[in-house]
């Protein structure tokens, strides 16, 4: 055992991202308690606003740093807190994409969340911050504890955003549901997490990588069971098929800037956690485990294939535009299951950045399409696909960037969802998964069908009335924000990728100490 | 020398584009000022391709090529580029020059069109894809704004869509042109194959079929010659693929003068042009191309003798002139070919804007109704006939310069191919002489109020048609048997002059002879005689119905096809829809039984879940227990 080495004052440097969301939780709060009734809200959000971007310049100035470092011929990472957290690029980039996110979406929020619907408006704000950190705690752990740790402050806070509609039925069932399922998960994940601490005697990534082959040689029947366990957990948070139920129910129920962060950061930050645990684990460096390793991703690849087949058939028949896109999120987090699925021993080096290529498509093309539900329903007080209808004639702007943003989730190009599918599909083919790709390739043309209803429904249906509608200009900028990104990662795809590529290293992110 | 303004080429199409965005975003709202944005954004780009065109002109300027990656996937990397060197930078200034041109007088010719933004949305659409077009420095680039340009030509013709025959003529212009592209699709492929690297830009073309090194073997490149001339016969109407241009006059005539007589259909013989050295490599290939843009120019001639359109004379003339070009590509000589193109470009813009001008002001097309218009359109019927004068080939308009030039170059090949020219130049003399003294002269023939009705047309209809005859009248002087400056600018090499007595008392004589002839049956007869008293003998019956090439269609290939696609439709709609109806069925099933178990209880979900896990787990670990 060793003896715990403490925060020096030298780490709060690394630190600063996380303690500055930290710092603006507090602040936030305080504000919100001492501020008059009378005075608008509005401003803790444009104070949450605030401490995400100050938090994202801290990670790309972390970014920059490492890259000098890596030139300098020094290692390009630093592990705090005796390895139980480490700062390295594939933390940054996923922070760099949940602070993004989450700054569009309250970006997105501001001006639309009527008070009567949510009477703590203040506390709606800044409870998103605790959430990102959590978020940020998962992508940057080299510990089990440190992984749960994250895992729950962001849990803990998404409980809460879901309830925030106090007087709603639907958003106390939600998040009530939220709670129910997002406990057991957390359950799964934690059991399984002592079984792997029980094989391998520690709960250090590093420490587990060490000892993993004895501890597959000793009891294989233990590892097998600790990362099943951990699956379920993930699969259940990811809401992977047969484990979505619960997705549809929570997305409706949430108000909808929520709806956007659980589908977008939530998921990521759980994603960001798989990639530590598989590939961090090295699972894949001895040859005693290449049994269990292949079972584990037949595994993982199993539930991305069943995942795009029942969220896309499921969306088919759904009236409702959150469900329709909560489902939508199901397959589309089977689809970033994928390169992590793919064979790790033939390692094509592209994996991280074609998860990361679709994860900032998925991004945009998600934020953007809630932040249009948002003016929708807002409007027409209604979440139904027909809300919708005629929306070309009420605003031909709006509708136009709604366009966009479908063309990039059918995976139309040119845009970032179609180059997002086709490298992850080029991925499937490279390793020579082909019943994956042929999965990937039908549940996509299905999806055409459903995508196309909001199309059909804003252009060829006439709605209600022809009353222009009010987009509130921090929506309308997200939206455009979204719609304009989505085609430029479609336009200039190779930028972002080489960026990717120049940035991530397996080795040195994911195997050096 | 400096390169200053070649390395903003790529704003050329990017001005026009910007105006389509803008005239399709407000649309409506802008009303007739969209005319003036397309306009001005036209101006914008003639003045940038004009400055580039003047530095190029100090004459040592080098080729400038500007080129992204575009895309890399694996191996497959895409470029996207663009390439200035002085044919580019001749074809900018061509294309922007019309362009401008074309888009003011169309200011007075649509004005009283409700959809008058969307035609010049389409207009700055299709200078922005045939500038790009232009310029592209790859032959993927190329196609891409190859298959926009169609796009746009598709959309135009087909503009007035009320009129069955527009949508009829906008439809077969289109599959027609898709038969000559799919051959443009193969040969992009067959070099993507077979090119080292990959590569597909025009500097490659040049050093691997330049070198004679055997990258590629003789036939194969026989094969892509041919392939690349297929989509060249497609888009520039060569027999047998120019069923389409004719009728693609159904659409507005500023689109005639713009797409369907100086641009676009000129994009066939630029492909050519560009991937010259293909050709140079096969001498196969360059036969047919000669032997076609031959038969095709006296062809299409014959044909112009007998129509009675005035719009659908001057599309079989286009078409007769882009065999001009093509026989003087086949005889080898780029330099007569681009000439030709060039001073092409303004004589028959010319004569399109000026049958506009005749058609806006008695809204008929026929000339058997028209006569006697010279005295009421003065400005009209000069520069109409400073047009005729130019396409027929009389000193010192720019037309004979430029045909001197063709006809040389096919001297130099075959007598034959000189003399099918040289009667072609006959031809070419008579239908015009045919077109001009039945609309200009004699006395009116049609209906008498719409005579009277008659008036000159506005300013910005009649100021384009003055340069443009100025330019009919001067054009041809950059490339003269005494100096051939065109030439050598083009090819970078000192040309050396000479004048081939020959060819110039041929084609001069011919072209005399024709309008002569034409004078005597038309212009003389003209008062009295009706030309409907024309004998309908059985040639000319058979030239109305110009060589019956569309019934053989008919007959050849569009019923069969017809009868297969009947066939293939009932297989369509037995088996495949069979099987997509069932592929549909079967989602819809499982849609539904995902719906019945999101009943809403979460006891449920987590039951779903709890068996999910122990199936997974007992199908994934469990296997390898048995």
């Amino acid at each position: 055992m060793q003896a715990l080495q403490t925060l020096t004052w030298n780490d709060t440097w690394y630190l600063a991202p996380e303690i500055v969301l930290a710092a603006f939780t507090i602040a936030l709060a305080l504000l919100d308690l001492s501020l008059p009734r009378r005075i608008d809200r509005d401003i803790i959000g444009w104070g949450a606003v605030l401490g995400l971007v100050t938090a994202g310049v801290f990670v790309g100035w972390h970014i920059h740093d490492l890259g000098a470092w890596e030139k300098a011929g020094e290692s390009p990472f630093r592990n705090l807190l005796d390895g139980s957290y480490r700062v390295d690029d594939f933390g940054n980039l996923l922070k760099l994409v949940f602070l993004g996110a989450s700054a569009l979406i309250v970006l997105a929020s501001l001006g639309t969340v009527k008070k009567e619907e949510v009477p703590i408006k203040g506390e709606f704000y800044y409870l998103v911050l605790p959430a990102v950190l959590g978020a940020m705690v998962m992508a940057s752990s080299g510990d089990l504890i440190t992984l749960f740790i994250g895992m729950e402050l962001l849990g803990i806070a998404s409980y809460i955003l879901v309830g925030v509609r106090k007087s709603s039925g639907l958003s106390g069932e939600a998040a009530f549901k939220y709670v129910v399922t997002g406990g057991t998960a957390s359950a799964f994940v934690l059991y399984g997490m002592s079984f792997l601490y029980g094989a391998t005697g520690s709960t250090r990534l590093s420490g587990i990588a060490q000892s993993i082959g004895d501890a597959v040689e000793g009891s294989k029947a233990l590892v097998y069971v600790a990362f099943f366990l951990m699956i379920v957990g993930f699969a259940l948070k990811l809401a992977l098929a047969p484990f979505h139920a619960w997705a549809p129910d929570v997305y409706q129920g949430a108000p909808t800037p929520v709806t956007s962060f659980l589908g977008v950061v939530a998921k990521a930050a759980a994603f960001a956690m798989l990639y530590r645990l598989f590939v961090n684990t090295a699972l894949y460096a001895y040859a005693d485990t290449a049994q269990v390793r292949e079972d584990l991703f037949l595994a993982l690849a199993v539930l991305a294939a069943a995942a795009m087949i029942v969220g896309v058939a499921g969306a088919l028949r759904q009236q409702n535009a959150k469900r329709l896109l909560a489902l939508s999120g199901v397959a589309n987090a089977g689809i970033l299951l994928v390169p992590l699925t793919l064979d790790i021993t033939s390692f094509h080096s592209s994996l991280f950045s074609e998860f990361i290529y679709y994860l900032l498509a998925y991004v945009f093309m998600n934020v953007g399409a809630f932040a249009v539900l948002t003016v929708v329903s807002r409007e027409t007080g209604s979440e139904e696909l027909s809300g919708f209808a005629g929306l070309y004639h009420r605003a031909p702007w709006t509708a136009a960037a709604m366009t966009a943003l479908i063309c990039s989730l059918a995976g139309l190009p040119v845009t970032g969802g179609f180059f997002g599918k086709l490298f992850i599909l080029f991925g499937t083919v490279q390793t020579k998964q082909y019943w994956l790709a042929a999965i990937l390739l039908f549940t996509t043309v299905v999806s055409y069908y459903l995508y196309f209803s909001f199309i059909r429904q804003m252009f060829m249906r006439s709605g209600d009335t022809e009353r222009q509608t009010k987009v509130p200009m921090a929506t309308g900028l997200v939206v455009w924000i979204c719609a304009i990104a989505s085609v430029a990662l479609g336009v200039l795809p190779k930028p972002i990728l080489e960026w990717v590529d120049g940035l991530f290293s397996v080795s040195l992110d994911f195997l050096s100490r | 020398m400096d390169i200053t303004f070649a390395q903003y080429a790529w704003f050329a199409p990017l001005f026009p584009l910007a105006a389509f965005a803008i005239l399709t975003a407000m649309g409506r709202g802008l009303g007739r000022a969209g005319a003036w944005v397309a306009t001005a954004a036209s101006l914008l780009s003639f003045l940038l391709s004009l400055l580039i065109a003047i530095e190029r002109l100090g004459g040592t300027a080098e080729d400038y090529t500007g080129r992204i990656e575009w895309l890399r996937a694996g191996s497959i990397m895409l470029h996207a580029g663009y390439e200035v060197t002085n044919l580019t930078s001749l074809m900018l200034v061509i294309v922007t020059f019309v362009a401008l041109l074309v888009n003011l007088y169309s200011i007075g010719y649509m004005k009283d069109d409700e959809r008058i933004s969307v035609f010049f949305g389409y207009v700055a659409l299709f200078t922005a894809s045939m500038l790009g077009l232009v310029l592209a420095d790859n032959l993927l680039t190329l196609y891409i704004c190859w298959e926009l340009v169609g796009v746009c030509s598709f959309l135009l013709i087909g503009f007035w869509f009320r009129k069955p025959e527009a949508r009829a003529a906008a439809k077969k212009a289109f599959i027609v042109t898709r038969i000559g592209d799919l051959g443009l699709l193969l040969a992009i492929l067959l070099l993507y194959w077979n090119m080292p690297n990959h590569a597909l830009d025009f500097t490659s073309l040049y050093n691997v079929f330049h070198s004679q090194s055997d990258t590629l073997s003789a036939s194969l490149t026989t094969l892509i010659a041919l392939l690349i001339f297929l989509g060249a016969v497609g888009k520039s109407g060569q027999f047998p693929l120019h069923v389409w241009l004719p009728d693609a006059m159904e659409g507005p005539t500023p689109i005639s003068a713009l797409i369907h007589a100086a641009t676009m259909v000129a994009a066939g013989v630029y492909l050519v042009v560009r991937t010259f050295d293909i050709f140079e490599a096969s001498q196969a290939a360059l036969a047919a191309v000669a032997i076609v843009g031959a038969f095709t120019a006296i062809f299409a001639a014959v044909i112009g003798l007998a129509q009675n359109d005035i719009k659908r004379v001057l599309a079989y003339s286009t078409v007769s002139q882009l065999g001009y070009m093509m026989l003087a590509l086949g005889a080898g000589s780029t330099a007569a070919a681009t000439f030709h193109l060039f001073t092409h470009a303004f004589f028959k813009a010319l004569l399109f804007l000026a049958a506009g001008s005749v058609i806006h002001a008695i809204h008929t097309q026929d000339i058997r109704e028209m006569g006697g218009l010279g005295r009421r359109m003065k400005i009209t019927a000069w520069t109409f006939g400073i047009g005729a004068l130019a396409l027929s080939g009389i000193p010192p308009f720019s037309g004979f310069w430029s045909k001197d030039a063709v006809l040389a170059a096919a001297l130099d090949e075959s007598p034959w191919l000189f003399a099918v020219g040289v009667v072609a130049a006959f031809f070419t003399a008579l239908y015009m002489a045919r077109l001009f003294f039945l609309v200009f002269f004699g006395a009116p023939r049609g209906d008498a109020k719409a005579y009277a009705h008659a008036k000159k047309s506005p300013a910005v209809m009649t100021v384009p048609l003055v340069i443009l005859a100025v330019l009919a009248l001067l054009a041809g002087f950059v490339e003269t048997p005494w100096n051939e400056w065109l030439g050598s600018w083009l090819s970078g090499e000192e040309e050396e002059g000479g004048i081939n007595g020959l060819v110039v008392i041929a084609s001069v004589g011919a072209s005399l002879l024709g309008l002569y002839l034409g004078w005597l049956f038309y212009g003389r007869r003209s008062s009295s005689g009706n030309p409907a008293a024309e004998k309908a003998s059985g040639l000319r019956r058979i030239l109305e119905r110009k060589f019956y090439v569309d019934e053989l269609y008919e007959l050849a290939f569009v019923r069969p096809l017809a009868a297969l696609g009947r066939g293939l439709d009932a297989f369509d709609r037995v088996v495949v829809d069979g099987a997509v109806r069932l592929a549909g069925r079967s989602v819809q099933a499982a849609g539904k039984l995902n719906t019945r178990l999101l009943n809403g209880q979460i006891q449920a979900y987590a039951l779903c879940a709890l068996l999910g896990a122990v199936l997974l787990i007992l199908a994934i670990a469990g296997r390898r227990f048995w």
